[in-house]
């Protein structure tokens, strides 16, 4: 049996089950939008802000490797997506190189060769993350949802959450995902899971949103846990430290400007 | 009948919801214990300093007989190379940055003579002031490396890459980016909220020289490479047309000038395309290296042409063109087509290997032959007209932390190929050791297959500080 089959027959179990039971009828009082935009707010303070991110791989339960990033982020208010630097810290043979996210569009900046590649937000970053794990985005623009159900899961901690059941279909090239299951605490608007779709229908990991504090004027996730779903033994956590509001101008913005984005 | 039904309907329930129950106690029990030492840092602060000490081994291996001899060269049978790489910015002003970047290369081979001057040489990429006078203007004044365009294997907007690489120690593009060197000019940029005008002008600093053979001068910046002309480039970005970020170039070299133009465009689902093309009057590339060479003296005033072909100047272009697609899998793959208008026809190349060969002994002749290849690797422009470039990279392959990278080359007239095959080995964050292995194939009467050098291993360990 294929891949995509088993992860279809899955779906429609889990679908299935849902439906069953803990039904849909009165998911319908809030709409997925409304649900997905909420979200968005918890992920993301409205500010421009900064936050140093730290990804450690862990194989077979052993920490590997870590990459350390600063990533700078600010909407555009015309569009209401986020616009994002992203610049390598550590390790030291990767520090200085950047990334940056504006609009659908994504370039990658390395130091060594002053060369600027355009990239894509599937391109890998450590582990299984992805650049566009890391990054600042507002769901609500990059996809488009429907909801599907209702339940009790649990959380990273394994504590019970009852959670809105969404899935994610990509909207625009710009998306990272061409589709998420999407899992959102009914009570506080949280992110709890994701599992994460390649075109072919793969299930490629499952992301766990914890740690939540109190930061930049709301609860927010300070972590998130991803599990390879194709490499069994392959987790990455990503942190999220040092989260503070910082004033980033309109030229970071610019792929001529990445060059003289320097440490601080 | 319909309370079966119901039951029925229940029980699929209650199976798949266990179903979906222990999937996701699997993925929880999956995540590790958090390791407090993946947290603590032991490395010193930071010093602003990026440095590594790279030492590369290198075993070639070169053919015997071919149609058109090259110039009589040593051929040695290993070359060792151990460089410190350093690049650092100070702010000296919050207005005002200086900006340091070179290597230091200590090299031997097998009965080369060790140690003399020669075996030492510092490579001074970049060195410049950049200044802030007003907010979202700068100017800047040094050695600057200046790149442009969007292609990987063949760029024709990159117009301040010729001459300026001094190692060849890969056939990666990328690669060899990383150790050229930046040309002496001022630069200005200006950033708007949507897009950037930038100028630069470099000045004639020194008087064209010939072609490099052999070892490069120890402690020399090299300015005949990079200033030997007055070259003047305005670059603007502007966010136009959706995701498209169009770059458009003005670039004058001496007496010519060039345009050029480059767009992206994500047609989704991982996959980027780009193109990249410049245009401008010059002459062929038989033309231009036959007139560098009589100018620097390589080529006898008096020495007869040896190719025939058409010496006027009309307008050529450059075109290269392609895409780059992220798999599930970790692996990113590049396809270009490359064009170089100026390069050799497949009829000038016939006369390249007929003239070459008929006149195998006659070291007048094939030197001159020879030259012409020489001059075009120097100035980073394709042989021929039409070639194709395939490159992939694949990260945590086989096992974490190998990444495996290969790239080719296919002349497409002949058919003949250079291939490269790296797999780099991120032992720890500070420790990465690499074998790199590369090797020309094609006819003895094709392009690659007509090359001295056949294939060659490199054996690579960098600590990063």
């Amino acid at each position: 049996m294929s891949e995509a089959t088993k992860t279809d027959r899955r779906r429609f179990l889990l679908l299935a089950a849902g439906a069953a039971a803990w039904g849909i009828g009165d998911a319908r009082a809030q709409s997925a939008e409304e649900i997905i935009a909420a979200t968005d707010r918890v992920r993301n303070p409205g500010e421009p802000f900064r936050s140093t991110t730290t990804l450690i791989e862990y194989r077979s339960g052993k920490a590997r490797s870590k990459t350390v990033l600063t990533v700078y982020v600010k909407e555009d208010k015309a569009t209401g997506q986020f616009r994002n630097v992203v610049r390598y810290v550590d390790p030291p043979r990767d520090a200085g190189k950047l990334v940056l996210r504006t609009g659908n569009i994504m370039w990658f900046y390395d130091p060594s060769s002053k060369a600027s590649v355009r990239v894509s937000a599937q391109q890998r970053l450590l582990g299984q993350a992805a650049i566009g794990d890391v990054i600042a985005v507002n769901l609500a623009k990059d996809y488009s949802g429907k909801l599907v159900g209702e339940g009790e899961i649990q959380d990273v901690e394994r504590k019970p959450r009852t959670c809105w059941h969404l899935d994610l279909t990509a909207a625009n090239d710009g998306a990272t995902y061409s589709r998420i299951e999407y899992w959102v605490e009914k009570e506080t608007s949280f992110p709890i899971r994701a599992r994460f779709y390649a075109d072919s229908g793969r299930l490629l990991k499952v992301a766990y949103y914890g740690k939540y504090q109190s930061l930049l004027g709301g609860m927010r996730p300070t972590e998130t846990v991803i599990i390879d779903s194709v490499d069994s033994a392959l987790v990455t956590t990503v942190g999220f430290a040092d989260l503070r509001f910082q004033e980033i101008p309109e030229t970071w913005f610019q792929r001529e400007f990445l060059p003289r984005i320097g440490a601080e | 009948m319909a309370r079966r039904s119901g039951a029925l309907l229940l029980g699929v329930a209650l199976i798949a919801a266990s179903v979906a129950w222990a999937e996701e106690n699997d993925d929880l029990d999956r995540i590790p214990v958090p390791d407090p030492s993946a947290d603590t840092d032991d490395r010193p602060v930071t010093t602003g300093w990026r440095i590594y000490v790279e030492q590369a081994l290198t075993l070639p291996r070169f053919r015997d007989g071919l149609v058109v001899p090259p110039p009589r060269q040593r051929h040695p049978d290993w070359q060792e190379r151990l460089s410190l790489d350093a690049r650092r910015t100070w702010s000296l002003d919050p207005q005002l940055k200086a900006t340091y970047s070179g290597r230091l290369n200590l090299l031997a081979e097998d009965d080369g003579p060790f140690p003399e001057r020669a075996n030492f040489r510092h490579d001074f990429r970049e060195g410049f002031l950049s200044w802030e006078p007003a907010a979202q203007d700068y100017l800047d004044l040094g050695r600057i490396n200046l790149r442009s365009g969007v292609a990987i294997g063949f760029s024709p907007t990159d117009f301040f890459k010729t001459r300026a690489v001094v190692d060849r120690v890969s056939n990666d593009p990328s690669v060899l980016r990383e150790n050229r060197l930046g040309t002496v000019m001022l630069r200005g940029l200006s950033v708007g909220e949507s897009g950037a005008v930038t100028f630069a002008f470099a000045p004639s600093l020194a008087e064209p020289s010939p072609v490099y053979s052999g070892s490069l001068p120890s402690l020399d910046p090299m300015f005949d490479r990079t200033n030997a002309d007055h070259r003047f480039l305005l670059k603007v970005n502007r966010d136009l047309i959706g995701d498209l970020s169009p770059e458009l170039l003005l670039y004058r070299d001496g007496s010519r000038t060039r345009f050029g133009a480059n767009v992206t465009h994500e047609l989704g689902a991982g996959v980027i395309a780009y193109a990249e093309w410049a245009g401008g009057n010059r002459a062929s590339l038989v033309e231009e290296a036959d007139r560098y060479g009589r100018k620097t003296g390589t080529i006898p005033a008096a020495a007869p042409r040896i190719l025939p072909g058409d010496r006027s100047e009309r307008f050529f272009s450059d075109v290269s063109v392609g895409g780059s697609y992220t798999t599930d899998f970790k692996v990113m793959i590049n396809l270009e087509y490359h064009y170089h208008g100026a390069g050799l026809s497949r009829q000038d190349w016939r006369n390249w290997i007929d003239i070459g060969g008929a006149n195998a002994g006659a070291p007048a002749v094939t030197s001159q032959l020879w030259y012409l290849r020489s001059y075009a690797l120097e100035q980073q422009e394709p042989l021929t007209r039409h070639t194709a470039f395939l490159s992939a990279e694949w990260s945590d392959a086989f096992v974490p932390g190998l990444k495996l990278a290969g790239l080719t080359s296919i002349n497409l007239y002949d058919g003949s190929r250079l291939v490269q095959v790296t797999a780099d080995y991120f032992w720890s964050d500070l420790w990465t050791f690499g074998v790199l292995a590369a090797a020309s194939s094609g006819g003895s009467r094709s392009e690659r297959g007509s090359s001295p050098q056949a294939h060659g291993v490199i054996f690579k360990a960098a600590r990063y500080f």
